[in-house]
């Protein structure tokens, strides 16, 4: 590793800083503001450090990791969302009597986790991120440890992970007993060879497959997102609704790109699993959300169809004239479903209280008539997350029927724009009980923290909406080498 | 690594991993991971990767599992501690565990009397190509590895975290009549935080 190579991982590196120094602090003193700062701090110097890896890119970094522009955008995505996250969660553990600094180490180490996935061209670096990831998340969902519900999810968690993580080594094993590579960009020229044994590697994809459909909640994979979503506490359910799984998806997309296994000998059975996985996640995750009545196991099945939504280009892009349409899809769609989600799982927060957090469909009941404003931006992020015109949501729809029609791929955009006609109808639900005529309880207020995250998230929300050109202009240089 | 000698191994890894989930006894599961850990330890030796296999017996057999049950047993710490011991291990327990390490033990002497005959297809890997691999191409996946253990470590901490400081060392509690009652006087990691700066 050289010099170039040391300046390009510079943002993983003060992330990892950044974790030490936050560390130390809390050993040496505990106060819950001085964490928070530096957390802050730390984030907001890695992001300043893009600019300084961005003009090397791209640089092959050992041959673990690759910081090309694609892996520079999402760090400064997964940063953006740590740094909303962390100020969101700052007013949501003052609530409560657990250690509070431990949360901001936590979920500073699960953001490198998810800068790593995004810059892995190897299944090791992948296998590690993942599981840095990972265990952080096993931590941080039953972080409020009194609370029976929080603990709960993070034992579910913790075993299906665990059985997943199990899946995917043994597909990453299989590929390498076939292929002899662990290397993304030496999959396609392995390939090549005349001795490569199909069964092997549509095994092990299969395997990997479901290693990955775990993690994005796909749906014969989807079973835990509900109990999680409701039991994690919000802070923490928004952390994975949106950095656990946009890691996956970047690398994901990383993966089926580069190596281009699905150009290979078994490609066309698991071009129809891949298919299948699509279609049911978008279909099943709609039905069942509206099915519920808590609004954190609503928002989790609607994240189940999303992840199916974001599978349209990724399809339509497994031909390489589609490539860099699908890719320029994934990323604007995953801004766009960043901030929305951060913004419901925030307005949640804010409603939580010190003995539940805000769910049942009757804590938003009225909500308008008593804080219009935390109302108002709740009602826009769930417009968003329905895809209804003028807000992010609908340019990244937008964006996923024009890759899936580039690609003639009528049968999924179908089925797409059918779905979220129907999701519409439980999101509206939630829209009218906000608008309801009740108020029965008093609700927190909203402070300046949360406040500022919410108002920043609304603005982007909606200036993505109206006036999308820079950000297109931003992730049109992206590309998966 | 004749046939049968890797089969033999395989199976009393698969086995034993088995018997891992299905007892219910923690003691008699944890020998039987030991024993999962050191067959796979077998498989690695026969496949010319000594290296390998002797880290797989230190790391994970040695040290991970050791720990372990240690950890389990200690929790029945005081003046019981004996008494505790001879419950864990009865004979019923690590019979099983110990035949299946004896017909190991058999074929690790086996193979060393066989002397190093390679298959055809693999290279023996001395440990400095290992390290070679580790502080060169895998440098960073070296360091990723510290920060995952890092995250654990922070993890097990906050979640051994209680509410009330555990009550000092008093005098020897009454006997209670139902036997061992091992959550009174167990060790509990993380029982002297305050709850945070308010």
């Amino acid at each position: 590793m050289n010099r170039a190579g040391f300046l390009a991982l510079l943002p993983l590196i003060v992330l990892a800083a950044t974790i030490v120094v936050v560390m130390l602090s809390i050993a040496w003193r505990r106060r819950h503001g001085l964490t928070l700062a530096l957390t802050l701090a730390g984030l907001a110097l890695g992001f300043a450090s893009l600019w300084i890896a961005a003009p090397l890119a791209p640089c092959q970094v050992t041959p673990l990791l690759v910081l090309d522009r694609y892996s520079l955008f999402f760090f400064g995505l997964f940063f953006t969302s740590e740094f909303a996250i962390a100020l969101l969660a700052y007013d949501y553990l003052r609530r409560h009597e657990v250690p509070r600094e431990e949360f901001y180490l936590l979920s500073l180490l699960a953001t490198l986790g998810a800068a790593v996935l995004a810059a892995s061209s190897h299944f090791a670096s992948f296998f590690l991120g993942l599981e840095t990831m990972s265990i952080s998340l096993y931590a941080l969902i039953a972080y409020l440890r009194p609370r029976p519900r929080p603990l709960e999810a993070g034992v579910k968690y913790l075993v299906l992970a665990a059985a997943s993580a199990a899946f995917l080594l043994f597909g990453i094993a299989l590929i390498y007993a076939a292929l002899g590579t662990l290397d993304f960009r030496r999959i396609a020229p392995a390939l090549a060879a005349p001795s490569v044994p199909p069964a092997y590697l549509a095994a092990g994809f299969v395997l990997l497959l479901a290693g990955i459909g775990f993690k994005l909640a796909l749906v014969p994979f989807h079973l835990w997102t509900p109990d999680v979503y409701e039991g994690a506490p919000a802070p923490v359910a928004a952390w994975i609704a949106t950095l656990s799984k946009g890691s996956i998806f970047a690398l994901l997309l990383r993966f089926l790109y580069s190596s281009r296994l699905l150009a290979g000998p078994a490609a066309h059975r698991l071009l129809l699993v891949l298919s299948l996985i699509a279609f049911l996640s978008m279909i099943l995750g709609n039905l069942l959300a509206l099915l519920q009545s808590n609004v954190k196991r609503i928002l989790a099945y609607s994240s189940i169809a999303h992840m199916g939504y974001l599978l349209v280009p990724v399809l339509a892009g497994l031909r390489p004239a589609h490539r860099s349409l699908a890719v320029e899809a994934v990323a604007f769609y995953l801004v766009a479903y960043f901030l929305t989600t951060l913004g419901a799982f925030g307005v949640i927060g804010v409603l939580s209280t010190a003995q539940s957090d805000a769910g049942r469909i009757e804590d938003f009941q009225g909500l308008f008539w008593r804080r219009p404003l935390l109302a108002g931006i709740f009602a826009v992020m769930l417009f968003s997350l329905a895809g209804i015109p003028a807000t992010a949501g609908f340019m990244g729809k937008y964006y996923l029927v024009a890759a899936g029609a580039s690609a003639a791929a009528w049968a999924l955009i179908v089925v797409l724009v059918v779905t979220s006609v129907i999701g519409l109808f439980y999101y509206l639900r939630i829209v009218a009980a906000l608008f309801a005529p009740l108020a029965p309880a008093p609700s927190p207020r909203l402070s300046p923290a949360s406040g500022l995250v919410l108002g920043a998230l609304l603005v982007g929300l909606i200036w993505l909406g109206v006036f999308p050109e820079p950000m297109i202009r931003l992730i049109h240089a992206l590309a998966i080498r | 690594m004749n046939e049968f000698a890797f089969y033999v191994a395989a199976a009393i890894a698969v086995l034993s991993t088995a018997l891992v989930i299905t007892r219910r006894n923690a003691v008699q599961a944890l020998l039987y991971l030991a024993l999962s850990l050191i067959a796979v330890a077998v498989v690695f030796y026969g496949y010319g990767a000594p290296f390998i296999a002797a880290l797989e017996v230190i790391v994970y057999a040695g040290s991970i599992v050791v720990l372990f049950i240690f950890v389990v047993m200690m929790l029945n710490l005081g003046r019981r501690a004996a008494q505790a011991e001879a419950r864990l291990l009865p004979p019923r327990i690590w019979i099983g565990p110990a035949v299946l390490a004896a017909v190991l033990l058999f074929e690790i002497v086996y193979l060393l009397a066989r002397g190093p005959r390679l298959p055809v297809a693999a290279a023996a890997i001395p440990p400095r190509a290992v390290a070679l691999a580790l502080y060169g191409p895998y440098l960073l996946g070296v360091e990723l590895a510290s920060l995952l253990l890092l995250s654990a470590l922070i993890g097990a901490y906050h979640l051994g975290w209680r509410r009330q400081p555990f009550p000092e060392v008093r005098d020897a509690p009454p006997e209670s009549p139902a036997g061992l009652d091992s959550g009174r006087d167990s060790v509990r990691a993380g029982s002297r935080r305050s709850a945070g700066a308010a």
